[in-house]
């Protein structure tokens, strides 16, 4: 708990940062603050002091700007100061506005009402029992439920209705709140329990049900409140005082654990979650030194203490089996560390095959996570680092500042799980089935590097890779992970615009427009779903507005046939030239001369002005890009308006 | 009335909700003296003593409660020392 000295000293420390303007001191000291107090008047002090310093918070850290519009039947006033700081501690800056308490309706389906005009990227709803199911708690008061199922089925249209509406109308975000169960009824817990149209039972029915409406939706995640009033305590989540009185719908108290929860689920719309995460091994993924303790000394398997280490391992292991990949990154004998993992197979819950990449030396650790990086092809920004040492940690946060670094608890290792379940690095709203794959992609990929070492020409290594290039309407592919290409791909990547799924499918259906996704496969595996193009007719100039290609498959020519695709297909259409656009990032100059390469001109004209964007002319008449010789293409038509296959050499 | 008359810990209080400095923060300032004292300040106000005193406030006395003077009577009814 933090001293009235320590919270006055921390709130000098924000005011001087915020008047010198430095954000990252400011975010810190807050951070700080609000971990020891949750009291509300420090909660408005830190957003104050933050709000001051919003364009300082977007400039020096990249924080992202977000139009919030928050569609509410209760009072969200005291806790928006909450809200919005919480989002810069996740590096969001948020420009909140809050609509009425009785025209949530009116806002989600006029097209010119104040959410619309207000054109936001993000839209909250956060609806009660009231406005959602009114009808509930009355049909539930008997247990025998006549209508229950019925009224469910209505709330969940009327609820699915709103949310199209809205999608209707623009491609702002959405999150969608559930409902609260009531902490008890007059049916008793022995009643909720034990009869099956109990409120707490329709309640979480209908919960279901609007899940399962938003993963129809683009680009809405649902927001399970329930879950998290049970976390944190159902009997007082709700001040039954102060929602009576001010219609408050959660006790002030867990103004913070809802505003970090709201920010933890509205994430996943805009942020890619982690790749990787390697783990040290000593005192971290088993328990003892290895070295020391030898083989059978180290703890792991059913007793205590070692069942703690076997938890973290079948932990790591349901995260392998969604596609987060796992890596050793540990100080050992590598002979001692096979050894451990033959002999103590019984007691591990993973083997070596599990892990994509093993460091295993005396090397530095930060070397090693680089080497990672590289060879994966993957920026460090997708790392996590597990490890119970707080140097290595400390040295890992210092040096590979985007890593994110986990220390284990080295001497309360059941707390490990837990540690890692509250960070939201890991945090995706679709698995899709090249996550899947994801392990056997990436050793594919050691496999192909093994054979490219030895091969001596390249056109005969790329023709022996038998690479096959199917191209298909992004809405036809799942369009989930058309969607995770355009929020993750960073390095070859020519515009970085963040698309969202909505979008896409504006693309795809506009005359003249492509929306056009690869799939690549070869003699080692399926990469999957690896590129994607967005593209529009416009007179007789085709407008490449997006066009990636996950790194992984860089360097294959891939590339190239996806242009000549596009180029034909625009040609089809009426085009006459492509225009391609580039914008530098920090991260994409290996792109930058992507057009050039492959003979478009320079637009001079377009160029004079600084607006960050280069454009590029190729005139179709003269020439039209080829797909490379040793790439088989498999393509169909992509328009959704005819179906026949056009386009296959 | 004199500003040393509000102690120190409400006048802070009441000037992060208020966003006016503490040293304006006097007994007879009320709702309808200041520009940002609106119904939810009030209930960001009524919130923020209820967390730093630890206590409750009676929802039917809570409207009422809209000067500074008021606000500082009802906590030292509820017997917080300020």
């Amino acid at each position: 708990m933090q001293s009235e000295a320590e919270r006055q000293d921390l709130r000098k420390q924000i005011k001087d940062s915020a008047r010198d303007r430095d954000a990252g001191m400011a975010i810190r000291c807050a951070k700080k603050l609000l971990d020891g107090s949750n009291k509300p008047a420090d909660a408005i002090f830190c957003a104050s002091a933050l709000a001051g310093i919003a364009d300082a918070i977007k400039d020096q850290l990249g924080a992202r700007p977000l139009r919030t519009y928050v569609v509410r039947s209760v009072t969200v006033e005291p806790i928006v100061p909450f809200l919005a700081t919480e989002a810069v501690f996740s590096n969001y800056v948020l420009d909140l506005k809050v609509g009425g308490y009785g025209s949530y309706a009116d806002e989600l389906l006029n097209p010119q009402s104040a959410l619309a005009n207000f054109k936001p990227d993000l839209v909250l709803i956060l609806l009660d029992m009231d406005e959602t199911a009114g009808r509930l708690p009355a049909l539930c008061s008997d247990g025998l439920g006549a209508g229950v199922e019925a009224e469910i089925e209505e709330c969940a249209e009327r609820i699915a209705q709103l949310l199209r509406s809205l999608r209707s109308h623009g491609s702002a975000r959405i999150l969608l709140q559930g409902l609260v169960a009531p902490d008890h009824t007059s049916l008793g817990d022995v009643g909720d329990a034990n009869l099956a149209h109990s409120l707490p039972n329709a309640i979480a029915r209908l919960n279901e049900r609007l899940a399962a409406i938003c993963r129809t939706v683009s680009d809405c995640v649902f927001f399970n409140v329930d879950r998290l009033a049970a976390r944190h305590g159902r009997s007082r989540w709700r001040d039954l005082r102060m929602f009576l009185a001010s219609r408050l719908p959660v006790n002030s108290e867990f103004f913070n654990v809802y505003s970090r929860a709201l920010v933890r689920a509205f994430s996943t719309l805009y942020r890619p979650p982690r790749k990787v995460l390697c783990t040290d091994l000593d005192n971290t993924l088993w328990g003892g030194i290895l070295g020391e303790d030898g083989v059978e000394g180290i703890a792991t398997g059913s007793a205590f203490p070692g069942n703690c280490y076997f938890a973290y391992q079948n932990y790591l292991k349901q995260l392998s089996s969604r596609g987060i990949l796992l890596a050793i990154v540990s100080k050992n004998n590598e002979a001692d560390v096979r050894e451990a993992f033959a002999i103590r197979a019984a007691d591990l819950a993973l083997n070596l095959n599990q892990f994509v990449a093993c460091k295993i030396g005396w090397n530095d650790k930060a070397q090693s996570i680089r080497e990672l990086a590289e060879e994966l092809s993957l920026g460090l920004d997708s790392f996590v680092l597990v490890d119970d040492s707080p140097q290595e940690c400390e040295a890992i946060r210092r040096q590979l500042p985007e890593v994110a670094v986990i220390q284990a608890p080295a001497e309360e290792p059941w707390e490990l799980v837990d540690i890692l379940s509250e960070q939201p690095f890991f945090d995706a709203l679709s698995v899709t089935d090249d996550d899947l794959n994801r392990l056997n992609e990436y050793k594919a990929q050691a496999e192909r590097a093994k054979l490219e070492e030895n091969a001596i020409d390249r056109n005969a290594f790329l023709a022996s890779l038998e690479i096959v290039c199917t191209f298909q309407s992004a809405l036809r592919a799942p369009l989930a992970r058309a969607a995770q290409l355009l929020a993750k791909t960073n390095q070859f990547n020519l515009t970085t615009r963040r698309r969202s799924a909505a979008e896409i499918e504006e693309f795809a259906s506009a005359e003249g427009g492509q929306a056009v996704v690869v799939r690549v496969r070869d003699r080692f595996g399926d990469a999957g779903v690896v590129g994607l193009v967005l593209a529009r007719n416009q007179g007789h100039a085709c407008i490449i507005d997006s066009f990636l290609l996950s790194c992984r498959v860089i360097g294959r020519g891939i590339e190239t046939a996806l242009l000549a695709y596009i180029g034909q297909r625009a040609l089809e259409m009426g085009a006459r030239h492509l225009v391609g656009e580039f914008i530098a990032t920090k991260k994409n100059a290996l792109c930058a001369d992507f057009y050039v390469d492959h003979g478009f001109l320079n637009c001079d004209a377009k160029n004079a002005g600084d607006s960050g964007s280069k454009f590029f002319t190729l005139d179709l008449s003269t020439s039209v890009p080829t797909s490379p010789e040793w790439i088989k293409v498999e393509g169909y038509e992509c328009n959704e308006r005819s179906g026949s296959p056009v386009f296959t050499s | 009335m004199s500003d040393q008359e509000v102690p120190s810990s409400l006048r802070n209080i009441l000037s992060d909700i208020f966003e006016i400095p503490p040293e304006q923060i006097t007994p007879d300032l009320n709702a309808e003296s200041v520009d940002t004292w609106d119904s939810f300040r009030h209930l960001q106000a009524i919130l923020a003593l209820e967390g730093e005193y630890g206590v409750q406030f009676d929802p039917q006395r809570i409207p009422n409660l809209t000067s500074v003077s008021l606000l500082q009577k009802e906590l030292e009814k509820k017997g917080v020392s300020l």
